[in-house]
């Protein structure tokens, strides 16, 4: 994957940029927002991650003008901590997803893998199917081999997203905003609770698990 | 000091009231004048036609004797002048009197003592002459007198006005000195905070005048100033205090490690430890930076129609199941609300943090109920109780200070923000927290207003289909 990578701050850029070539990527650091619009604007990338606080010219205005010249790479914004706004202005201006600083790296690649290589335009499938696990988004019903489970609404938008996203690590933040639109870190195991209800049904009667535990880092569904 | 009295509000008004009223008295001098003149000439005029009638009733039949008589005895009477008298024969000689000329028309006319044929005198006079059988007489009176009235008239007004402006100059020295002091009074304390005397405050008279209703106000500011600086002090202390903890254990774990290293254990437990602490760290400094941006409500500009029942749904179904795992029991019963203004994103989390402190702080065999109702027409409050051992009244009001933990929380996870975060975010949605007992237990009631009382809603929302706002994209779709 091909990273365009904008940060001012040498430490987490240096950081950063070890994870990603550890992991096999290959990635553009820029320091300044006006380098980094010529770069985005005249080179491909698979993602960018941006800063919002840029010298030059600040990551909100970079990517509205990236946008503007037709450039649809998906951008997930990095924001400094607190910013109660940062998330509503970050999509207005085109971005697809943001992180608080400080993340961890894993959070980091598990969103990237996700926007990264999220389809150019989205099929609506009505079903879905991993292994034997199959969900038929119509009828809102699931099926395990022969076995027909009852799953209540939540777990099946649980189930749901981890099969949009086959083999691909899912944190809890991205679960917490997606399938029930929290914005904010909850106090209590609401995640692992409703992955231990959903695997005591999909995964516990029968032989082999699909649901797997990252450790430190979130979820993945794959045969 | 001219320069600061003419600069002094008092003084101004005083200046222009007294101009006002100089003004007024001239004008007022001036009408009395006129009429004063016009009274006395009519008199003057009425007496003149007397003399001359009393004069010409003596006259006989071709017999000028007693005529000429009776002119040059009331000539003879008036040797200073005031009163004229002229008795001419039909060729014009003179027969009595104690003028020489006079004018050859009859009827009034005013001449000067010049054309009387008096010696060279600034005095007019005021003449009336007619004929009698064949003659003609002219009676005339000086004006001196009349003239010397209106002058006692305009220079007793004048003295008046003169007396009027020294008195108005230095009263309105005094007043303007006077609320000067006062004044400087109020610019001194304002320079004290300015330094940063937050203990000053404006001396105050009682006396219930304007400036002392603006003393007590801005004294009455200064104080809630004092209370909003004293109370960020105390946070930051505070702040200060509960970070130096976990600072200091991450500080003893990774010295710790430093020392595992070195004797070549392992050291992966020690990093984790260490990562949590910095997680906690960071989450606490998070929820401080959003307490202060949701207290500054920036966040207002993006309010828009929610549904809290629907967000009491979506919650209960989250948090259900984690309070199931706790061996604890938690109940919905909400009634139909009405749509209020907010910030749906915020709400939730009000709403959460209340259903997992609930969750955190009771025991297992607890009942936790989320309950929503209407108050009155539009107004609805929203609870979230337990039947757990609750919090005791003292420390009612302390559990929404930041940083606050009761003793027996401190083991458990948290950083003692979530109910400031609470607050903070009902403020911003105009609403009230109530704690009451819920006996047993507690009960957490967030009260909201009228939806119309939610300042800027609907212009808000006018505001954003004037602009077009695209919906919220969902993230990772």
């Amino acid at each position: 994957m091909r990273i365009l990578f904008v940060e001012d701050d040498a430490r987490t850029a240096d950081y950063v940029n070890q994870g990603f070539a550890q992991a096999g990527h290959v990635a553009d650091v820029i320091r300044d927002g006006r380098d980094a619009l010529v770069h985005g604007m005249n080179e491909r990338f698979d993602v960018m991650v941006i800063d919002r606080m840029l010298p030059g010219l600040d990551g909100l205005s970079l990517v509205k003008a990236l946008r503007a010249s037709g450039n649809t790479t998906p951008v997930l914004f990095l924001t400094a901590v607190g910013g109660v706004d940062d998330r509503v202005d970050g999509l207005e201006a085109g971005g697809d997803d943001y992180l608080v600083k400080p993340f961890a790296f894993s959070e980091l690649m598990a969103r990237l893998n996700a926007l990264a290589r999220r389809p150019p335009a989205r099929t609506e499938k009505i079903k879905l199917q991993v292994a034997d696990l199959e969900i038929d988004l119509l009828r809102h019903s699931c099926r395990r081999g022969s076995v027909v489970i009852d799953l209540l609404p939540r777990e099946f938008a649980l189930l749901n997203y981890l099969m949009q996203n086959e083999s691909r690590v899912l944190t809890r933040t991205m679960m917490l905003a997606q399938v029930w639109d929290f914005h904010f870190d909850p106090q209590t195991s609401v995640v692992e609770t409703h992955i231990s209800r959903l695997r005591s049904k999909i995964d516990k009667p029968f032989d082999r698990p699909l649901i797997h535990t990252i450790r430190n880092t979130g979820y993945s569904l794959h045969a | 000091m001219l320069r600061a009295l003419y600069r002094s509000t008092p003084f101004r008004l005083v200046t222009l009231l007294s101009m006002a009223f100089l003004a007024f008295l001239g004008l007022a001098g001036f009408i009395a004048f006129g009429l004063i003149r016009a009274e006395l000439d009519a008199r003057l005029e009425q007496q003149l036609e007397q003399t001359f009638s009393i004069i010409g009733q003596s006259y006989g039949e071709n017999d000028l004797s007693d005529l000429v008589d009776l002119v040059r005895s009331n000539a003879a009477a008036n040797p200073a002048l005031q009163r004229v008298f002229l008795l001419r024969s039909a060729t014009g000689q003179i027969l009595a009197g104690n003028i020489t000329a006079g004018p050859g028309s009859t009827g009034w006319s005013v001449a000067s003592a010049d054309a009387l044929g008096l010696a060279a005198d600034k005095e007019m006079y005021r003449i009336y002459s007619g004929p009698v059988g064949n003659t003609t007489l002219l009676v005339g009176a000086s004006l001196a007198e009349t003239e010397a009235v209106g002058a006692i008239v305009l220079s007793s007004l004048g003295l008046a006005g003169v007396l009027f402006c020294v008195f108005v100059i230095i009263a309105g020295i005094l007043i303007a000195a006077r609320a000067q002091r006062r004044m400087d009074r109020i610019a001194d304390t304002m320079a004290m905070i300015g330094r940063g005397e937050l203990a000053a405050r404006i001396p105050v008279h009682h006396n219930r005048d304007d400036l002392d209703d603006l003393s007590l106000q801005i004294n009455q500011a200064l104080e809630r100033l004092g209370g909003l600086v004293e109370s960020m002090r105390q946070v930051s202390v505070d702040i200060a205090h509960d970070l130096k903890t976990p600072l200091n254990r991450l500080s003893f774990t990774v010295q710790n490690a430093i020392e595992r290293e070195e004797t070549g254990q392992s050291v992966a437990t020690l990093l984790q430890q260490a990562q949590d602490e910095a997680r906690q760290i960071n989450a606490t400094f998070e929820a401080l930076l959003r307490i202060a941006q949701i207290e500054a409500g920036a966040r207002r500009s993006r309010f828009k129609a929610v549904a809290v029942a629907e967000i009491l749904e979506n919650l209960f179904e989250a948090y259900a199941e984690v309070a199931e795992e706790n061996g604890q029991v938690l109940t919905i019963a909400v009634e139909p609300l009405p749509e209020t203004g907010g910030d749906k994103d915020l709400l939730t989390q009000l709403f959460a943090n209340l259903i997992e402190n609930a969750i955190r702080h009771c025991s297992a065999g607890t009942t936790i109920a989320i309950t929503a109702g209407r108050q009155g027409d539009q107004a609805f409050a929203v609870s979230v109780s337990d039947n757990g051992s609750g919090i005791p009244d003292a420390e009612w009001d302390k559990v929404f200070q930041r940083l606050y933990r009761l003793d027996k929380s401190r083991s458990t996870p948290g950083h003692g923000l979530g109910l400031s975060l609470v607050t903070a975010i009902a403020e911003l949605h105009g609403a009230t927290i109530a704690l009451s007992d819920n006996s047993p237990g507690l009960c957490v009631r967030v009260i909201f207003p009228h939806a119309r009382a939610i300042p800027n809603l609907h212009d808000q929302r006018v505001a954003s289909n004037a602009l077009h706002v695209e919906p919220k994209r969902k993230l990772h779709e």
